[in-house]
This record gives C-alpha cells, sequence and structure tokens, in this order.
C-alpha cells in the first residue's frame, strides 16, 4: 500500500483544533467545578466511626507490642457483648443517605453531572459531528489490527493501516492524554482531569466511608474476635544480647507465661 | 537566638529556599517564632508565591503571636480578613490574637463553643480549647476535656501524646502507660515511644511494671542500637530485678547478665565517641554508685 499524504488543512484546521478545544474545555471545567463547588460538611459520628475503625484496625496489627493485659482491655472495649463499641454501633438505627430524602445530596450529583458528564457528551458530539470522517495523525510504530476500532472511530477501512488515528479517537486521545499537562497548568488536584471521575466510578464507595458502617463494623468485630495475643517482647532481652535458644531460656518462658 | 547567627544561615538562602524552608516548618509543626518572623521579613515573599501567600500568612501570624509582636499580627489579620472574610480559620487567629493572647480565657471558651456548635467536626476548635484549660493550668479538667476529644478522634496521635504527659503531671502513671500504649499501637517503631513507656513502668516501680520496663526497654535499644537513655534505663531496670529477693537465683542471674551487657555497651559506645579518659572514669565512677543506690 502506498504512502498517505495528508493535506495540511487538515492539521490546521482538524489536528490543532481538536487539541486546543479539549485543553480548554479541561480549564474551563476545572474553574466552571471550583464555583459551583459546595463543601461537604463532615458528621462528627462518620469521623468517630472511621476513626474507631482505623484504630481498631492498629490494634489488630500491632497490638503484638502492647502487653497482653492491654491488648484484651482494647479488645473488651471494642467487642465486648453489651457495651462494646462494634456491638452498640451495630445496633444504631440505620442512618444511610436517601438521595431521594436529601436535598444536598441530589444537588452533589447533579453539580458532578454537570461538570463532568455533560461536557463530555455535548463536546464530544459536537466533536464527533463536525470534524468526523478525518484520518488526522499516525502513531510513529506499527500496530496490529485489534487496534482498529480504538484508534480509529468514525473510519470504517479495512485496508487502511492501524497505525492511522481517525478525528474522532484522537479526541478520546486527548482527553485521557492531556492530564498532566493539566497538573502543569492548573497545579495538583484538579478537576479538569476526565481520568479522575473514569478512577471515582470504580473505585466507588471504597473511598469514603461506606453508606452503611454497620457491614464494616461486623466485619472488623469478627477479625478482631479472631485476632489472638502474641507478645513480640517476650524474649526481646535474650534477642538482644545474643543468648541462643537453650534451657536457659525455656525455663524463663515458662515462668512468664 | 542573636542576630548575627541568623544573618549567618538566612545569607546563602534563596526566595525559594525561603518558601520551602516556611513549608517545611509548617508540616511538621516546627515551633521556632523568630525564625518564621526573620525570613518573613527578609525576604518579600507576597507577590511570588501565589495561593501559598495564605498559609505562609497564617503561620506567620501564629509566630507572631507567639512574639507577642502586636504590629505583625494586625498586618497579617487585616490581609487574611480583607481576603476570607467568612472563614472559621481566620476567626480562629482572631480570637486567639484578641482573646487568648490577652489572657480572656472565658470569652475565648464562649467563642469557641459557639463556634464547635457551627462545625462540629473540626479538630482543632476542640485543641484550642483543652490548650486554654492547659494556658490556666486546669489539669484535671484539660485532662477530662482531652479524653472527651480522644473518644471523637480517637486517632490523633499528638494529642495522645499529649494527654499522655499531662498524666504524668498529675503522677497518674497507669493511666499514662495508657497513653503511651495507644502511641505504640500506631507506630511500634518508634523507639521513644518504646522508651517513654518503659520509663513510665519503671516509675510505677511493681515487680510486674520493672519487668513490662526492661522489656520494652530493651525493644527501644534493639531499635536503635544508640539510644542512651534507653540503654542506661535498661540498666537500671536489669540492675534493680537482679537484687530483686523474689526471684530464684537463675532469674537474678539473667538479670546481672544483661545489667553487665548494658554497661558494657554503654561503655563502649563512649569508647567509640572517644571521649576523653576522664570522662570514663567518671562514667565508671557513676555506674558503680547507681549500683550502690539500686542495692539499697
Amino acid at each position: 500500500m502506498g504512502e498517505l499524504l495528508l493535506d495540511p488543512s487538515i492539521r490546521v484546521w482538524v489536528f490543532l483544533p481538536i487539541v486546543i478545544i479539549t485543553f480548554f474545555v479541561g480549564i474551563l471545567r476545572h474553574y466552571v467545578s471550583i464555583l459551583i463547588s459546595s463543601t461537604k460538611k463532615v458528621e462528627l459520628q462518620q469521623v468517630e466511626d472511621s476513626q474507631t475503625l482505623i484504630r481498631s484496625r492498629f490494634l489488630r496489627e500491632n497490638g503484638k507490642y502492647i502487653p497482653k493485659q492491654s491488648f484484651l482491655m482494647r479488645r473488651h472495649y471494642f467487642n465486648n457483648e453489651e457495651t462494646g463499641y462494634f456491638k452498640v454501633a451495630s445496633k444504631r438505627p440505620s442512618q444511610a443517605p436517601n438521595p431521594i430524602t436529601d436535598p444536598s445530596m441530589m444537588t452533589d450529583m447533579l453539580k458532578g453531572n454537570i461538570t463532568n458528564v455533560l461536557p463530555m457528551i455535548l463536546i464530544g458530539g459536537w466533536i464527533n459531528w463536525t470534524f468526523s470522517g478525518f484520518v488526522t495523525t499516525k502513531v510513529p510504530f506499527p500496530l496490529t489490527l485489534r487496534f482498529k476500532p480504538m484508534l480509529q472511530r468514525g473510519i470504517e477501512l479495512m485496508s487502511l493501516d492501524a497505525s492511522w488515528v481517525s478525528s474522532a479517537s484522537w479526541y478520546f486521545l486527548n482527553v485521557f492524554g492531556l492530564r498532566s499537562i493539566y497538573t502543569l497548568v492548573l497545579g495538583e488536584n484538579n478537576a479538569a482531569d476526565q481520568t479522575r471521575l473514569m478512577q471515582d466510578q470504580m473505585s466507588g464507595a471504597a473511598m469514603a466511608m461506606p453508606p452503611d458502617p454497620k457491614q464494616a463494623f461486623k466485619a472488623e468485630w469478627e477479625a478482631l474476635q479472631i485476632c489472638e495475643h502474641h507478645w513480640a517482647l517476650k524474649n526481646v532481652e535474650n534477642d538482644l544480647i545474643g543468648i541462643t535458644a537453650g534451657h536457659q531460656e525455656q525455663s524463663s518462658v515458662a515462668s512468664q507465661t | 537566638m542573636t542576630t548575627k547567627s541568623s544573618e549567618e544561615w538566612k545569607a546563602p538562602l534563596t526566595k525559594q529556599e525561603a518558601r520551602s524552608l516556611l513549608q517545611k516548618w509548617r508540616e511538621e509543626n516546627t515551633r521556632c517564632p523568630e525564625k518564621v518572623r526573620d525570613v518573613w521579613q527578609a525576604f518579600d515573599l507576597r507577590n511570588s508565591v501565589g495561593d501559598e501567600k495564605w498559609q505562609i500568612l497564617e503561620q506567620v501570624c501564629l509566630a507572631a503571636m507567639d512574639l507577642h509582636d502586636a504590629v505583625l499580627i494586625k498586618d497579617c489579620l487585616t490581609q487574611l480578613d480583607a481576603k476570607f472574610p467568612n472563614s472559621s480559620r481566620v476567626r480562629r487567629l482572631k480570637v486567639m490574637a484578641k482573646l487568648e493572647l490577652r489572657e480572656r480565657y472565658e470569652d475565648a471558651l464562649k467563642v469557641y463553643d459557639d463556634m464547635i456548635k457551627k462545625d462540629e467536626s473540626n479538630s482543632i476548635l476542640y485543641k484550642r480549647k483543652i490548650a486554654i484549660l492547659i494556658a490556666q493550668r486546669k489539669i484535671p479538667e484539660a485532662i477530662r476535656e482531652m479524653s472527651e476529644y480522644l473518644k471523637k478522634f480517637m486517632n490523633d496521635s499528638e494529642a495522645w501524646l499529649e494527654l499522655c504527659d499531662l498524666y504524668i503531671q498529675e503522677q497518674e502513671y497507669s493511666k499514662a502507660a495508657f497513653c503511651m500504649e495507644e502511641l505504640i499501637l500506631t507506630n511500634p517503631h518508634n523507639h521513644l515511644y518504646h522508651q517513654k513507656y518503659a520509663e513510665i513502668q519503671y516509675t510505677i516501680n511493681t515487680q510486674e511494671s520493672m519487668e513490662l520496663a526492661r522489656s520494652y526497654y530493651s525493644q527501644a535499644v534493639k531499635l536503635n542500637p544508640t539510644n542512651m537513655r534507653a540503654l542506661y534505663g535498661l540498666f537500671l531496670t536489669a540492675s534493680n530485678l537482679s537484687q530483686q529477693a523474689k526471684y530464684t537465683s537463675q532469674k537474678r542471674r539473667e538479670n546481672a547478665k544483661i545489667a553487665s551487657w548494658a554497661m558494657s555497651h554503654i561503655t563502649k559506645i563512649y569508647e567509640d565517641a572517644e571521649a576523653g579518659k576522664h570522662q570514663l572514669s567518671a562514667l565508671e565512677a557513676m555506674m558503680g554508685s547507681l549500683q550502690v543506690n539500686s542495692v539499697n
């Protein structure tokens, strides 16, 4: 197949405009989201719950560094049948936030949609409509046929080499590839980045407090209940002064336990 | 600090370095108000740091409060107030400057209570209240507030450490030990936590706690073999336990062994540091007297 030559006007009127439009839409989105964002108020109960869970995790992981008595005392505080924190907490009436009754959640969702989904659909649709059907550029390495649907959206040509990129695909490459440029221009943690939105959708509730803490409490309760205490400092003196395990040590261990 | 030495460390700094220095102090909570003020006044950072300016202003304002520099406080506060008229963070600074600094503690407490009602999960406001109680030397009240605070914010290790010190002031050693345990749980690789825990146990001075102290001193030495304080502590506890009348002779021998190990280790560190001869002999004499003391 002979070498394709692209019209320079494609570079000026398709290739560059797509880059510039995507870039400025990202910048615009960043400022719009700053403009309409509302600071989330954290509930005190939520703070307490999440901190308790973290503390309990520390107890499970590092409990071996404190004396047995202290470990049991703390486990009792979390786990005992009547007044243990986890028992009481999992009997609390559920306060899973209901998006219908809580208007602030509704507006948050709406704002998220306005800044993230809407431009994606509108601009994407518009780009697709205006610049459709152009071959814009070529990646400088050969690719297999599998890449055709990814790089040549909107162009259904069997004979075209897979390393050519169509205008619609060039737009998507820009959307996902401009992240580091945004970091450069807007600083860290900017809202212009589409990829972060995708990540949020995937990892979802793992980031925030799970909507119903009961499940987390129950899991933590179980994990703590089966956690045994092996004091890590039992033989630390002997480790320190380098006595090899022998008859003496065993007798001292027996008298300590 | 004399002005001469401050010139010395300031002279080679560029603006960028001054900015990162301030940032470092801010992140590590280093309390060095004179230096902060010096840096602020030596470099005109106002127009070259962008949005970080406001954080630096807050930092400088706090430093100025430490130094009772009324002019600087006013300067910072007017700028911050103009930029963030409704911010609770600026309001807190204003309360600190106008009420706490003038020891109008009751008024300050009232304002903080008011602010907490509006923003329940703001931990700094609770901490300010506790700080006021400590400033008034109302230690039991401060302890009560602190425990209430720690029920809500359990993972605040600074607060646990502060509570531990408060308990030590009140000589409630077993409660102080509880706080130290909490800190060890959050970071079991910090030898200073182990050392402090051992010191508290050593102070409680029952046979059991003495054994605990020995274990935790050993752990501290294990984590940091050059921790002199822990080595001395290990020596003291072990030699104390080696005199314990209730023990079998074998256990006493073991403890004596640990004590002699600690002593030889201390001597070795001194030798490695090329201490003078008279220092070594002083060390030996002191070791002797320590042992005599622990016999009594």
